[in-house]
């Protein structure tokens, strides 16, 4: 077995820290993700079988091997097979916690007892260890046992119930409610878990180790949480009246934007974008409270106008006059954007078969601590194997 | 056993986020017990301290769940003093946030190469929409452009329709981000002693919410948007039921699942059908599936389909509105759902923590939210030491205001 020497990690901010993550889904994979690109060591223990995300769409080749999700899910992580119903795999795992910090699982609660991956169990071994349990309702209350896939979180955490709204419901008001794209519950589960466990090895020094009990269903909650102050307000949120009054998506000549204008200024600068067109010039116009009442057919001139004209021309106009105007950009779009170019959002890294790919790094970036992958995707158990290819310090 | 503090405890934030994303984070913090000094002024009045007609508020907010737990200060950092004043809380707190443009905290007088020299292990975090550098650090932006720009909005939505905006969600997935960095920086601070600046973009954040289907993209793979449907699960959707405005959610992942599922739906004679006996051929014919599964569910009821599809192990959900959230006994045992106090209604629920602690102190909402400039005696007094006169004086002339 390797040593785990980070010299190359020294600079980023969670040098020095070692995370086992056991994953199923997507919400714990994400907390490990974003612990190893802040530089953390990120060990990734996988059954014989490997991680059923390996497995997990979208996927970069025909036979269904290479998931784009796992790539972007695991990249910096280690792997290691790690069987809990061997004794040679509860003595690895063992070995591992004693020199962990923290153990991030998403094991049904129903089989914890037999794995030996109860709070109690672990918490009498590794007194000093920070263990966070996630899972889609959590793991204590009446709903600890329900599974959930990213569909059935999002629309038990209130969001999906409010998608679609704007041009896409009004455009098939019939249709059932919608989940976004991904893993987009499961990832609030997996940032808000990281940061439990963070907040937990801030207070370490005074608690100890503890145990945490993290749900993506409250995750994706609380993100969605003005839902619930409008129903202290006494209005119950929908999907057919969630909607801005005027302003919205806007089909053009070449593809979509989404134009807002909250702002009175910003209502002025939007009809001098649209060349002061004369149904624009109506006294009631002036009145934003009248222009809410008649939203509908604002957005109808603006509808007309906008099919038009193209995309970057309009955008580019109306940044300029202050209106708040932004292209429905597709992955090309990201991918090949100046913005993320400047900024460094995506690098370089190596795929499990060995191929080079771009993959982006994280959202946010650090002054004094540049991140960057400290590994490739993990090959299963690679971490077992004398040497790994593009592995450094080894 | 619980110890009495909360896992932030000790940890002061001086904070003079905006808008929604940037408080969204520091409430983060302030649920896990930092103590967040939010500065607002009545020369620009925070949006809720204000009528929010759009939305149908006529007049100021009695909760804003963004400024719940936050200690208000008043500070007019148009005036120099202000600022001065403002630098001085920085010197005595562990982080400072803001979510101006890009520009803006310069302007005032507050960038961290001037907050550094009053406080010089400063961990301060700028959230905006397009970062503080590149050709569109300048864009002004709310929720709905971060998920047009990242590239959430255009894969969201019915895949023969067009793309959905994005709401509140996008701000405070960015916040999430947000507290987790600033945690992240604090443990390095105790390691090396030293500042860390942290630029987080809010589209960056809705571009990290499809980073698979931007893996497919770099790898010149096309992406399409699924709508509720999947690549591998079938079947995977949302169904209407007997009741009006009733969704069930359902996701299959293997046959074991599918025949659990025909056998609480009672139609195990679909069971050896070619169509859908395996995953392979349940894809391949997952539209018409989706059709058989629309006649099933029809006449069912959607939470006890639910209740006897995930007792036999199926994932299954009704498509929750904000009452049914409110009504349920699993977050109010979870302490998710937590009441606070209101003076226009007594039982107005907030959302707490996502999380139960095994021995910090209880984390989530703990106060509701402060009125404009209610802890003045505490920071300006107690934590600056500044006499009835001084503030008396800073008040009168616009200063403390």
């Amino acid at each position: 077995m390797q040593d785990l020497k980070e010299s190359h990690t020294d600079s980023l901010p969670l040098a020095g820290y070692r995370v086992l993550e056991r994953s199923r889904g997507a919400a714990t994979a994400y907390a490990g993700r974003l612990m190893a690109t802040l530089g953390a060591t990120v060990i990734l223990m996988e059954p014989e079988t490997g991680s059923p995300l390996r497995q997990a769409p979208p996927w970069l080749d025909d036979d269904e091997q290479q998931s784009a999700l796992f790539a972007y899910l695991s990249v910096g992580k280690r792997s290691l097979i790690c069987n809990l119903e061997t004794a040679a795999g509860k003595q690895l795992f063992n070995q591992q916690l004693q020199n962990a910090d923290i153990f991030i699982d998403d094991t049904p609660v129903a089989e914890r007892e037999t794995l030996g991956l109860t709070p109690k169990a672990i918490a009498e071994k590794f007194p000093n260890l920070i263990h966070v349990s996630l899972l889609p309702f959590g793991a204590t209350g009446p709903k600890a046992d329900w599974d959930g896939e990213e569909l059935n979180i999002v629309h038990a955490g209130s969001e999906g119930y409010l998608l679609p709204n704007g041009f896409a419901q009004e455009s098939f008001p019939e249709r059932g409610p919608l989940k976004m794209y991904g893993h987009f519950a499961e990832y609030q589960g997996g940032v808000y878990a990281a940061t439990a466990a963070l907040s937990a090895l801030w207070s370490a020094p005074v608690s100890g180790g503890q145990y945490i009990d993290v749900s993506s269903q409250a995750a994706v909650l609380l993100c969605g949480a003005y839902a619930m102050q409008r129903l202290g307000d006494g209005s119950l949120e929908h999907r057919a009246t969630r909607k801005f009054r005027y302003g919205g998506v806007f089909k053009t000549a070449d593809g979509y934007i989404q134009l807002l204008t909250l702002e009175d200024r910003q209502w002025q600068g939007t009809v001098e974008l649209m060349g002061n067109p004369e149904w624009a010039k109506a006294e009631w116009l002036q009145d934003p409270l009248e222009r809410s009442r008649r939203g509908d057919e604002i957005n109808h001139h603006i509808r007309e106008w906008m099919a038009q004209h193209s995309v970057e021309d309009i955008v580019s106009k109306a940044q300029e006059l202050g209106v708040p105007a932004a292209k429905y950009r597709n992955p090309e779009d990201v991918i090949a954007g100046e913005q993320e170019a400047f900024r460094g959002l995506f690098e370089t890294t190596t795929l499990e078969n060995g191929q080079q790919t771009e993959i982006l790094l994280a959202p946010f970036r650090f002054k004094f601590s540049p991140l960057h992958f400290t590994g490739g995707v993990p090959a299963l158990n690679e971490l077992a194997q004398p040497t790994r290819a593009g592995d450094i310090n080894t | 056993m619980s110890t009495s503090k909360l896992p932030l405890s000790g940890v002061r934030i001086a904070d003079f986020t905006i808008h929604n994303a940037g408080p969204f984070g520091t409430h983060i913090l302030s649920q896990l017990g930092a103590e967040i000094i939010k500065f607002e002024s009545n020369a620009r009045p925070d949006a809720l301290r204000k009528p929010h007609a759009v939305y149908g508020r006529m007049g100021p907010a009695t909760f804003d769940q963004v400024t719940a737990n936050k200690l208000s200060v008043r500070l007019n950092l148009k005036k120099t003093e202000a600022v001065d004043l403002a630098k001085r809380v920085v010197a005595i707190s562990d982080i400072a946030a803001e979510s101006f443009r890009a520009g803006v905290m310069k302007r005032l007088g507050l960038d961290f190469e001037t907050l550094c020299q009053v406080k010089p292990d400063l961990v301060m975090l700028s959230l905006s929409s397009c970062g503080q550098d590149g050709p569109d650090s300048h864009f002004a932006g709310y929720a709905p452009l971060f998920g047009a720009w990242g590239g959430l909005g255009a894969l969201t939505g019915y895949p023969d329709g067009p793309p959905v905006e994005i709401r509140h969600v996008m701000d405070h997935a960015s916040g999430y981000h947000g507290a987790l960095a600033v945690i992240a920086a604090l443990l390095q601070r105790r390691r090396t002693g030293k500042p860390q600046f942290i630029d987080l973009a809010a589209r960056e954040v809705s571009s990290a919410m499809i980073g698979d289907a931007l893996v497919m993209g770099a790898m010149g793979l096309p992406v399409k948007r699924p709508g509720n449907g999947d690549i591998a699960m079938a079947p995977h959707g949302v169904y209407a039921t007997a009741q009006d405005d009733r969704w069930l959610t359902i996701a299959v992942r293997n046959d074991q699942e599918f025949l659990t599922l025909l056998n609480i739906l009672e139609k195990q004679d679909f069971a050896t059908d070619s169509r859908f006996n395996t995953v392979i051929a349940r894809r391949q014919n997952s539209a018409e599936l989706d059709g058989l599964m629309t006649q099933w569910l029809a006449s069912c009821n959607a939470e006890e389909t639910a209740e006897a599809l995930q007792v036999a192990g199926v994932c299954a959900h009704v498509s929750w509105s904000t009452q049914d959230i409110a009504n349920d006994p699993h977050l109010h045992s979870r302490k998710t759902l937590v009441n606070v106090d209101d003076t226009s209604n007594p039982d107005r629920l907030a959302v707490g923590s996502p999380a139960i602690f095994s021995k910090s102190a209880e984390v989530g909402v703990l106060r509701g939210t402060p009125d404009l400039g209610q802890d003045e005696d505490y920071v300006f007094g107690e934590l600056l030491g500044l006499d009835r006169k001084q503030r008396q004086d800073l008040e009168e002339r616009e200063i403390i205001f």
